[in-house]
C-alpha cells in the first residue's frame, strides 16, 4: 500500500491519519485466521493484582476470514453477508480511528471458519475486517489497536491477532496479561466436534471458578510460561488436559473423558478444548518420530467409537506434513 | 524484572539455588509470608477480617512474624499468644517494633504449651468476637496459599519428579503438592519431621528442632498426599544447616537444613529425577543459637557427625535427638493409632 500523505499525520484531528476526506482511500484486503478453542482458559492475576479472565487461543490456519473494504464516500457500511454486523461496526470504528469517520463502504467476508462451535469465526471476520480497513487507509495497525477495536466492536475477543505467538490474553479487555516470549511448539491436533447443534459462544454466561481452580490456573500459567520456552510439547499437552477438565466442571462436553482417554492411549500430550464451544481436540508432538503411526490408529479408535466429525491440523510445522 | 506491587509481594517468593546437578531449593527469605497473606486477603474478602481490624493467632514462629509484617503495612491489629519456652529475643524484639501485643504463657515443661494457648486464644475470641483468627492447623486456604510456589517451581523448572519439605501444619507441603500432582500424578512428596513430633505417629515429646514438627494433628497435613516420611534429630539438622552455609552460602534456618539433608539424600540415590526442596526461612533468627558454635558445643551430643543415610523404619518409633530415621509411608491415609501404621 501506498502512503499517500503523512504530512497528514502531524495535523490529524479526531483520528491518527486522515481529515475525512475519502479520497485517500482505496480498496484493501485483511485476513485473520480461525482458532480450535483454547490451551489455556480461565483467571488470571494482572499487574495490578486484580484477577482477569484470560486465555490462550490455539490457532488454525488453515480456515481463514478474508475481509474486503471498498471505500465510499457516502451511506452507511453496507456488510456481504448481510447478518455480519460486528464486522460492519468493526470497519466503523476502524475508519474513526484513523480519522474518516465521515466515510462508508462495502465491506464483504468470505470465511470458511464454521459458525457457533468455538472456531471463533465471528472474531476472525471482525480482524480481518480491522486489517481490510487499514490497509484500505494504507495502514500497518499495531496488533494492540487491532484488540482494542475488536473488543469495542464484539465485547469479547480472542487472541488470534497475535497469530501464533503465546500470549496470555485477557479477552474481554483485549489486552496481554502475559507474553510468553515465543511461539507454541509445533503440534498436530486431532480436532473432534462432539455436538452437531452450535452454541452462541458470546451469551455464555462467564463459568465461575473457585478459589482452588483460581490457584490451579496460576500453576498453569507457570507451566505454559516453561513449554513455551523450553518449546516442550509434552507440557503444552499437560497445561491443556487440565484447562480442559477444570472446563468440564463449567461447560461438560459430551464424551469428554472417552476422548481423553483414547487420546492418551495413543500417545498424545494431551488434550484441549474450545471452552465455550463443542470442540475437542488431541494434541501430538509433531516432531515424534512414527507419530504418524499413532495419530492414524487414534483416528481410526475414534471411528471405531462412531467419533465421525474429524480434522486434523498443524501449528508451527514447517511444510505440510499432513496432505 | 518485574516490579512487584509492593515490597512484600517481591520479598515473599523464594530465590532458587542449585544444589546439585538434579537438586534445586525454593530459598524463601520468609516462606509463611505466602499463607499469612493469602489467608489475610480471603478473610477480608469474605468479610471476615475488617479495615484495621483485629487478628489473633497462637504462635511464636514464622507465621506470626509474617502475619505482623503484613499487619504493620496493613493496618491490622495483631496479637500473637506464645510460650516461654518458644520466644526468643530478637523475635520479640522484632514483632514489638511492628507493633504486635504479644501475650506469653508460662511453660516450664518446654512442651510449646500448644494446648494452653489455645485457651488463651479462645478467651481473646470470645471477648472480641470481631476478631479474626487466621487458624494455620485447619484452614484450608493455608494450602492454597501455595499456588504461588506451584507456580514458581513450574515456570522455573518444568515437571518435578520429587518435592522435599518439612511438614508443621502441613500447608506448604500438601499445598504445593497438591496442585503439582494435579499436573503430575508421579510426583513423589517427601515430608520431613522430627522426633517426638505428633505428625506420622510418634508420641508427643520435647524437641529441640521447632519450626517443624507439631504435638497435635493439623487438618492441613494429607496423609495420603505423603510417599515417605522422614525424622531429622535436631542435631544432623544443624550440622546440615551449617553446611548449607559452608558450602553454599545460603543462611538458612534449622528446618532448612532438615530438608536439604533429606533432599541431597534422596538426589543421591535418583540421579534421574528433578528434585525441588523447599528451604522455608533465613538464618537470622538462629544467629545466636544455630549458627552460633559456642552455643552448640554446648548442646549435648554435640559435635555430631552427619550420617550419610537414614535408618529406614519397619515401625514407627521415635529415636534420639542425633539419629535420623525414614518410613515408606506410601500415601496411607490418616491414622490416629500407631499401632496401626507399620509396615508388616
Ligand atoms: C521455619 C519453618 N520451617 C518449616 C515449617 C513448616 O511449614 P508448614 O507449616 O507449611 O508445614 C514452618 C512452619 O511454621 C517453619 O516456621
Amino acid at each position: 500500500m501506498i502512503w499517500k500523505n503523512p504530512a497528514a499525520l502531524s495535523e490529524a484531528g479526531s483520528g491518527v491519519l486522515g481529515i475525512g476526506d475519502g479520497s485517500r482511500l482505496q480498496v484493501g484486503v485483511g485476513r485473520a485466521m480461525g482458532h480450535h478453542g483454547e490451551l489455556l482458559q480461565g483467571v488470571f492475576e494482572g499487574e495490578d493484582g486484580r484477577l482477569l479472565r484470560g486465555l490462550v487461543t490455539l490457532p488454525l490456519d488453515r480456515q481463514q476470514s478474508l475481509a474486503t473494504f471498498w471505500p465510499r464516500d457516502q451511506g452507511e457500511i453496507r456488510a456481504r453477508p448481510p447478518d455480519r454486523k460486528k464486522a460492519a461496526r468493526a470497519a466503523a470504528l476502524t475508519l474513526a480511528h484513523l480519522g474518516f469517520s465521515r466515510m462508508a463502504g462495502d465491506l464483504t467476508i468470505e470465511s470458511d471458519i464454521p459458525v457457533g462451535h468455538g472456531y471463533g469465526s465471528s472474531t476472525a471476520d471482525v480482524i480481518a475486517t480491522i486489517q481490510a480497513v487499514g490497509s484500505a487507509a494504507g495502514v500497518a495497525l499495531r496488533r494492540s489497536t487491532i484488540c482494542r477495536l475488536a473488543i469495542t466492536a464484539e465485547g469479547a475477543s480472542d487472541a488470534i491477532a497475535h497469530h501464533d505467538q503465546a500470549v496470555l490474553f485477557a479477552h474481554r479487555e483485549g489486552k496481554i496479561i502475559e507474553h510468553f516470549g515465543g511461539e507454541l511448539p509445533p503440534l498436530i491436533v486431532i480436532g473432534i466436534q462432539t455436538d452437531f447443534s452450535p452454541v452462541d459462544t458470546l451469551t455464555l454466561p462467564p463459568a465461575h471458578y473457585d478459589h482452588q481452580e483460581i490457584e490451579q490456573f496460576r500453576v498453569l500459567r507457570g507451566l505454559l510460561y516453561r513449554a513455551v520456552r523450553q518449546q516442550d510439547p509434552v507440557l503444552i499437552g499437560r497445561v491443556a488436559s487440565m484447562s480442559a477438565h477444570i472446563s468440564q466442571r463449567h461447560l461438560p462436553k459430551p464424551r469428554f473423558d472417552q476422548v481423553a482417554q483414547l487420546a492418551n492411549t495413543y500417545g498424545a500430550c494431551g488434550v484441549q478444548v474450545a471452552h465455550s464451544g463443542t470442540l475437542i481436540g488431541a494434541l501430538f508432538d509433531a516432531d515424534q518420530r512414527g507419530i504418524g503411526t499413532h495419530i492414524a490408529r487414534f483416528v481410526r479408535a475414534l471411528e471405531r467409537n462412531s467419533l465421525h466429525r474429524i480434522t486434523a491440523f498443524t501449528v508451527n510445522v514447517d511444510g505440510g506434513i499432513l496432505s | 524484572m518485574k516490579i512487584q506491587r509492593d515490597f512484600l509481594t517481591a520479598y515473599e517468593l523464594p530465590r532458587p539455588a542449585r544444589l546439585a546437578s538434579n537438586l534445586y531449593a525454593a530459598c524463601f527469605p520468609l516462606m509463611k509470608l505466602l499463607p499469612a497473606r493469602y489467608i489475610l486477603e480471603r478473610a477480608k474478602a469474605d468479610g471476615k477480617l475488617l479495615r484495621c481490624g483485629k487478628v489473633a493467632e497462637t504462635t511464636s514462629g514464622t507465621l506470626g512474624l509474617a502475619l505482623a509484617m503484613l499487619s504493620a503495612t496493613e493496618g491490622f491489629k495483631l496479637t500473637l499468644i506464645s510460650a516461654t519456652s518458644l520466644m526468643d529475643e530478637p523475635l520479640m524484639s522484632r514483632l514489638r517494633n511492628l507493633g504486635t501485643h504479644i501475650e506469653i504463657i508460662e511453660d516450664p515443661v518446654g512442651s510449646g504449651a500448644q494446648r494452653e494457648r489455645l485457651t488463651r486464644l479462645q478467651a481473646i475470641l470470645e471477648e472480641q468476637p470481631d476478631t479474626f483468627w487466621p487458624r494455620q492447623y485447619d484452614n484450608p486456604d493455608n494450602r492454597l496459599a501455595y499456588g504461588k510456589l506451584a507456580e514458581w517451581i513450574t515456570r522455573a523448572f518444568g515437571q518435578v519428579d520429587c518435592l522435599v519439605g518439612c511438614v508443621g501444619s502441613g500447608g506448604s507441603l500438601c499445598g504445593t503438592g497438591e496442585f503439582l500432582r494435579d499436573l503430575f500424578p508421579d510426583l513423589i512428596l517427601i515430608a520431613v519431621d522430627t522426633h517426638h513430633s505428633v505428625l506420622f505417629g510418634h508420641e508427643p515429646g520435647p524437641r529441640l528442632l521447632r519450626g517443624l514438627g507439631n504435638s497435635l494433628l493439623p487438618a492441613n497435613l494429607h496423609h495420603d498426599l505423603i510417599d515417605e516420611v522422614h525424622w531429622v534429630g535436631a542435631l544432623p539438622a544443624f550440622a546440615s544447616t551449617l553446611q548449607l552455609y559452608r558450602e553454599h552460602a545460603l543462611f538458612m534456618g534449622p528446618t532448612s537444613g532438615a530438608a536439604t539433608l533429606v533432599a541431597n539424600w534422596y538426589a543421591r540415590a535418583h540421579p534421574d529425577a528433578k528434585i525441588v526442596v523447599i528451604l522455608p526461612d533465613e538464618g537470622h533468627r538462629y544467629q545466636h543459637t544455630i549458627h552460633d558454635r559456642a552455643w552448640l558445643a554446648q548442646q549435648e551430643g554435640w559435635p555430631v557427625r552427619l550420617p550419610d543415610a537414614p535408618v529406614t523404619l519397619e515401625r514407627i518409633t521415635e529415636r534420639s535427638e542425633s539419629e535420623w530415621t525414614r518410613f515408606a509411608w506410601a500415601r496411607m491415609p490418616r491414622k490416629t493409632d500407631r499401632r496401626d501404621i507399620d509396615s508388616s
